[in-house]
């Protein structure tokens, strides 16, 4: 709108000068044509410089958008990866002196079943964990078994055993350091850590 | 690296290890050893005695905390004549004090200024002294000493008998382990028993994030000595030459078994650490080493030729936990903890795999609970501790030739795990909580005293050496 106001006063301008010099004394001088000529190149100039800028605007605004789409898109992988990795990692528990896999962690394992199906590059220790009673070596073989117990499992449901590696620590790292029926509880368990692969993981069930 | 997953080839399949129910019905070859009680002015009582039975004990354990009365004849040990000063003291009180754990005398501790030198047969017979030991100690022109001891019969007022001893410096490291020697030869004057003062007990503690210490302590307490520390090392076993330890070394990933020639300090993997490897145990012989690996989806019970470094065998298929691996004195047997049954239970097989033998009772769905069997160098008893009452564990004692028939609970107090024999096949060294604390702990099975040995730190999985210095090895020449 601003061009198109502008050339009719402009030529109402020049109009007025010439009625002037044409007039009495003094005579009022108009723009000459040189003058005109300048200021249409400068307006001339102004319009390319406000147009460029705009075009520039405009490709800002796609990148920020852009920018914006992707980081969403990565919270959002990140979110998913952070889901499937507190699947992966959630800790099973076992009853004194059993490796057998309860119910509760058999739905556990169900739930890391599905995420390992869908990142065939995910690898992950098991690490088998024993309460304090008992000979500390028994703990540790129990551990051994605590994780093969759920390595079983998985492998069972088709996961490559190659994926899952197994290590026992036995009754040296409690989870709770206390001795009771509560802490010996706890502490008797199986720990998951993504070894491999775990950079972006899909999660299938949602978060 | 020796014993490798990639040579399941050479793993030769011994028969398969199965429970023979009917040798539940093999007759008692031995009777246990008497457990009597000591009730003297001297020694103190042992704490267990007070400890009542109890009706809620699992099937098949008796309590054998009470100890019947046991004539011990008294003793004194005067102090060395000659010119030997501090060095005779040290002596004299290390002797004394051996003599007093053997737990085989009545030690007269305070003697009468009158005694102190001579040998009037009759005024110790007052006191009611039945062994007199007297000792010269003099230094030696070669260096260190020289220690001439009697061992008189009061009640027939004769010597005994009578021996040199050469003993090194006081500050050397044979110091102490010389008159233990000199120690266990008095003992075998006295009993015609062997003792057990010339040992050491290998040991754990555990420093807490996984990481143990092994150490070595004279049998009498003494004389601590840091040898390694790693994560997860458990199970120190000693070869029966008492040259070479094997044990149980960890890092992040993986367990193996390990050997240390103590003289050297080298040390050599016998397993790979691909395999989770535990308790390994020697043979009598020393060549062969038995130890619990995890092979196929299960922890067995495998013999490896440590001397010809091949010949892996296995010996348990059960594919369950089967481990800690004895052998028995002769060699022909190897007691191992099993829980094929469900719980851990401790089982006999022959050394070269086949039918396993169940020692102890069983009831289905039953509350036993047994692990850690060491079985006696010198007689057909196992130890291991067990759950006893109120979940707690203590020590138990079975008779190998016996199965089925009801284990003896020896310890009654706090808890107490780990046991193993010392060579006398009457001591046995255990890890303990006690009201006073924690740690290593020794029972003499006849009497029921308990002495500890080494406390106030996370003491587990002591095994007791075989005897290092024998008598004839310090004797000299007159």
């Amino acid at each position: 709108m601003k061009h198109r106001l502008t050339i009719p006063v402009m030529m109402a301008a020049l109009a007025l000068g010439s009625v002037a010099a044409c007039g009495g004394n003094p005579e009022p001088q108009g723009p000459t044509p040189e003058e005109i000529a300048a200021q249409a190149r400068a307006d001339s100039i102004a319009a390319a410089q406000r147009a460029e800028q705009e075009r520039l605007a405009a490709e800002r605004r796609a990148e920020q958008q852009r920018l914006e789409a992707e980081r969403r898109a990565r919270e959002e992988a990140a979110r998913e990866t952070a889901a499937a990795r507190s699947i992966l990692e959630e800790m099973i528990n076992f009853d004194y002196d059993r490796s057998a896999i309860r119910p509760d962690a058999e739905q556990r394992l169900m739930r890391k079943l599905t995420v390992l199906r869908a990142n065939p590059n995910a690898r992950i220790r098991v690490a088998g964990h024993a309460d304090e009673r008992g000979s500390v070596e028994y703990n540790l073989a129990l551990g051994q078994r605590r994780a093969e117990a759920a390595k079983d499992f998985l492998v069972g449901f088709g996961i490559d055993a190659s994926r899952i590696e197994t290590v026992s620590f036995g009754e040296d790292r409690p989870l709770v350091r206390a001795s009771n029926e509560q802490a010996w509880a706890q502490n008797r368990r199986d720990e998951f850590t993504v070894i491999a692969g775990g950079d972006v993981l899909r999660n299938p069930g949602g978060n | 690296m020796r014993i490798s997953s990639g040579r399941r080839g050479t793993v030769k399949q011994a028969r398969g290890a199965k429970f023979d129910s009917k040798a539940g019905a093999r007759p008692a070859l031995r009777a246990l050893a008497a457990l009597v009680l000591a009730v003297t002015a001297v020694g103190p009582r042992p704490a267990a005695a007070q400890v009542r039975p109890d009706t809620t004990l699992p099937t098949g354990v008796q309590l054998k905390l009470v100890y019947e009365t046991q004539y011990r004849p008294r003793l004194a040990v005067q102090p060395f004549s000659g010119g030997a000063g501090a060095a005779a003291d040290e002596a004299h009180r290390i002797l004394q004090r051996d003599l007093d754990y053997s737990d085989r005398f009545d030690i007269l501790f305070a003697l009468p200024e009158a005694l102190r030198e001579g040998s009037d047969y009759s005024r110790w017979n007052d006191l009611g002294v039945v062994y007199l030991v007297t000792g010269g100690m003099e230094r030696a022109e070669t260096g260190g000493y020289r220690l001439r001891l009697a061992l008189h019969d009061v009640v027939y007022g004769s010597v005994k008998e009578i021996r040199l001893f050469q003993l090194p410096a006081v500050d050397d490291d044979g110091f102490r382990m010389a008159v233990h020697a000199a120690a266990d030869e008095v003992v075998r004057w006295a009993t015609g028993e062997p003792g057990m003062a010339a040992t050491r007990i290998a040991l754990t503690r555990h420093l807490g994030d996984g990481t143990y210490e092994l150490l070595l302590v004279d049998s009498d307490g003494e004389n601590l000595q840091r040898i390694d520390a790693h994560l997860r090392l458990y199970s120190p076993a000693w070869s029966p030459d008492g040259t070479r330890l094997a044990y149980q070394y960890g890092d992040e990933e993986r367990n193996s078994v390990v050997e240390r020639d103590l003289r050297t300090g080298r040390v050599t993997a016998i397993t790979e650490r691909q395999i989770l490897a535990q308790t390994p145990s020697y043979a009598p012989g020393g060549g062969r080493v038995a130890l619990a690996l995890w092979v196929d989806r299960g922890m067995e019970i495998h013999e490896y030729d440590v001397e010809r470094d091949c010949c892996l065998r296995k010996l348990s298929r059960q594919s369950k936990i089967d481990m800690h691996p004895s052998y028995s004195p002769d060699g022909t047997r190897i007691a191992f903890q099993s829980d094929r049954l469900g719980n851990p239970h401790i089982f006999t097989m022959p050394a070269g795999g086949g039918n396993a033998v169940l020692v102890t009772a069983f009831e289905v769905g039953g509350a036993g609970y047994y692990t850690s069997p060491d079985w006696s160098p010198r007689t057909s008893q196992i130890v291991f501790h067990g759950r006893s009452r109120g979940g707690v564990f203590q020590i138990m004692v079975a008779d190998a030739n016996r199965p089925g028939a009801p284990v003896q609970q020896i310890t009654g107090e706090g808890r107490s795990e780990d046991p193993s024999f010392a060579p006398d096949g009457r001591h046995i060294v255990f890890s303990g909580v006690r009201e006073d604390g924690m740690g290593l702990y020794v029972i003499d099975l006849v009497t029921g005293r308990i002495r500890p040995l080494v406390t106030g730190g996370r003491y587990r999985m002591p095994d007791w050496s075989p005897v290092l210095v024998n008598a004839s090895s310090v004797a000299a020449t007159p």
